[in-house]
């Protein structure tokens, strides 16, 4: 690949994390990786960013951009691809970037392939690899010739920690006409409920199947593990339990001693917020679901006969 | 005020998906199909503008074969106005640029105040549809959205950023939100609802009818397959009380009783 643009991601003051992970991916693509940083006063992280991998890297420094903004951001990448003359774009799939980058494959009218974990350079032919089904299939994607955009899946790469050449370049954007205004940032409000502070998580998924399973069947062996229950995101979305008790990447990360997923498929947005647990049990009846990627011990079966008889044996073991 | 809500049917949740025989696909024939999940949200939320204000005009539009037909009455059901369906093998055969270029073209067609996607589909998960169709007919466009609110001439909305945080934005009419799970309680259709949609129309096209002659696809799937497994949990089998005491074994060696 000949010209690879990476578009940095900043956040409170700092270069993303995904942002380097998109270095070690353009580097194994081969070719001349450029960066692009925007925001406002990012001078210093841009140069920092040059050092550790972005090579050449444009930045898109003005007041404007104090705030995420659809249009502005689009206007600054278009930009940025303009000014490294880009074959490839790589954008971290972060909410930032699955808002921007799809505009800016339809403006170029260029291929684009979210989300990819990986992709490679297959005789000068862009092959991207990426998830479908919600995670129950793989899919290889060839992009045609011309330019592509790709968007990258958090964590799917180490970040890039050595250093090299890079220099930085202002970058100026015409700004007028951007529409999007943004106007605040929300934090999550705290309802009580920590699961980050349990040692023993109990989750249940779609699996559960009826709000009313959740008090009879999850909970008591939450309890009788002295745990707290969580649950996947469509629970909560069916207003089966609040948010609180959410699992994931839009709801809490918890790393307990031990956390128990009951019918749930293992979608990497409930990955992220669990699979970094000391010792993870999952009870699933598809022997195929991506949670016994993750889990250390696996039950291929009903939860509503496992759970229950579980229970029980929790309560008589402590007699 | 109009509003034009694209869905998508996509095979049911939990449809068993094998893969087709040139490996490309899941195997569609003899499996459910629903709406899309996020769709539904995407609907209702454009229901409820219409709750508040009966002038308002909802247009659900799906492109797909002769069994959208039913998704479309179901959304008709729901509430929504009036249908187009854009039945074209070789639009929905394509990738995501291709589909927002068909929805662009009917969403110039019907110059709707406002546009609600879902964020996006649960079989290709790309949600790359919905900024894109925003871009290509020049409007404003959010994602991940969870909460609307229309006022004079611009529509606030609320996106889901990571880890529960809100970013709240506001975009002059029109515009587009592709909305996410959870931002509301999608309604069923009544009774009433589905005796009325069987007079509702439902406008047949093609890509042709509608102007787009470019359909092919810039990134094409080569094949479909079960991911490899890099690790696998040790699975315990047995009749119940043997997995229960298998697992109680692992719960007292953990420490956590
Ligand atoms: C931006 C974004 C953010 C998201 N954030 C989150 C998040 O924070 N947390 C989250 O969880 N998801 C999140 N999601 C959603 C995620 O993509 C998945 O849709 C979700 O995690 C699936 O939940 P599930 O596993 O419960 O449901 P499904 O995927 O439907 O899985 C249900 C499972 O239950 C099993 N099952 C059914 N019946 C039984 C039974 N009787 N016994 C045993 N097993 C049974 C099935 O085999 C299946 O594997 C997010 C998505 C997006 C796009």
């Amino acid at each position: 690949m000949s010209n690879i643009l990476i578009v940095a991601e900043t956040q409170n003051g700092a270069i993303r994390e995904c942002s380097y992970e998109l270095v070690t991916l353009a580097q194994s693509l081969g070719g001349t990786v450029k960066s692009l940083v925007i925001g406002s006063g990012v001078g210093d992280l841009a140069s920092q960013f040059a050092g550790k991998g972005g090579g050449e890297t444009f930045v898109a420094d003005d007041a404007a951009f104090a705030n995420y903004s659809v249009d502005a951001w689009n206007k600054a990448i278009r930009a940025g691809v303009e000014a490294s003359g880009a074959d490839v774009v790589l954008i971290s799939n972060t909410p930032q970037g699955w808002d921007v980058a799809p505009r800016i494959a339809a403006g170029l009218d260029v291929a684009f392939v979210s989300d990819c974990f990986n992709a490679e350079d297959q005789g000068g032919k862009l092959v991207c690899f990426r998830r479908v089904f919600n995670g129950k299939l793989d899919a290889q994607v060839t992009c045609g010739a011309g330019k592509a955009v790709l968007t990258v899946q958090p964590g799917s790469k180490e970040p890039f920690s050595g250093s090299g050449d890079g220099s930085t370049t202002a970058l100026s954007v015409d700004l007028s006409g951007v529409r999007s205004k943004f106007v605040e940032i929300k934090q999550a409000e705290s309802t009580g409920i920590d699961l980050t502070k349990a040692d023993v998580v109990v989750s249940g998924g779609r699996g559960v199947g009826d709000p009313e399973k959740f008090p009879e069947v999850i909970l008591p062996l939450a309890n009788a593990l002295g745990g707290a229950m969580g649950a996947s995101r469509p629970v909560v979305d069916a207003g089966w339990l609040p948010h609180a008790h959410q699992v994931g990447s839009s709801g809490q990360v918890v790393t307990p001693k031990l956390y128990i997923a009951c019918g749930i498929s293992g979608a990497i947005q409930h990955l992220v917020g669990m699979k970094n647990s000391n010792y993870i049990i999952a009870i699933n009846k598809d022997k195929d679901a991506p949670i016994f990627e993750v889990a250390n011990l696996g039950v291929v079966g009903d939860l509503f006969e496992i759970v229950p008889a579980l229970t029980a044996a929790v309560k008589a073991a402590k007699g | 005020m109009k509003v034009m809500v694209c869905l998508k049917q996509v095979p049911h949740q939990d449809a068993k998906l094998d893969i087709n025989s040139d490996g490309t696909w899941i195997q569609e024939d003899n499996i459910k199909f629903e709406i899309n999940s996020y769709d539904t949200y995407a609907l209702e939320e454009a229901l409820r503008i219409k709750d508040a204000d009966a002038d308002t005009e909802v247009v659900v539009v799906s492109i797909g074969p002769d069994r959208v037909t039913q998704a479309l009455r179901t959304a008709l059901g729901m509430g929504a106005d009036r249908a187009v369906h854009v039945n074209d093998a070789e639009a929905f055969g394509s990738d995501a640029l291709c589909v927002a270029k068909v929805l662009a073209a009917v969403a110039k067609a019907e110059s709707p105040d406002l546009i609600f996607t879902g964020l996006m589909t649960d079989d290709g998960n790309s949600s790359a549809v919905p900024p894109m169709l925003a871009e290509l007919i020049d409007v404003p466009s959010a994602t991940g959205v969870l909460h609307t609110e229309a006022a004079n001439g611009s529509l606030k909305v609320e996106r889901e950023l990571e880890g529960g945080a809100i970013e709240v934005v506001e975009l002059p009419k029109p515009c587009l939100a592709s909305i996410q799970t959870g931002a509301n309680q999608v309604r069923y259709a009544s009774l009433k609802g589905i005796m009325q949609a069987k007079k509702k129309p439902i406008d047949v096209k093609t890509a042709a009818d509608l102007g787009v002659s470019d359909v092919a696809s810039k990134a094409t799937i080569d094949k479909v397959y079960s991911p490899p497994k890099n690790a696998t949990a040790d699975i315990l089998s047995g009749s119940t009380d043997e997995i229960v005491s298998g697992l109680m074994g692992k719960i007292k060696e953990l420490g956590v009783l």
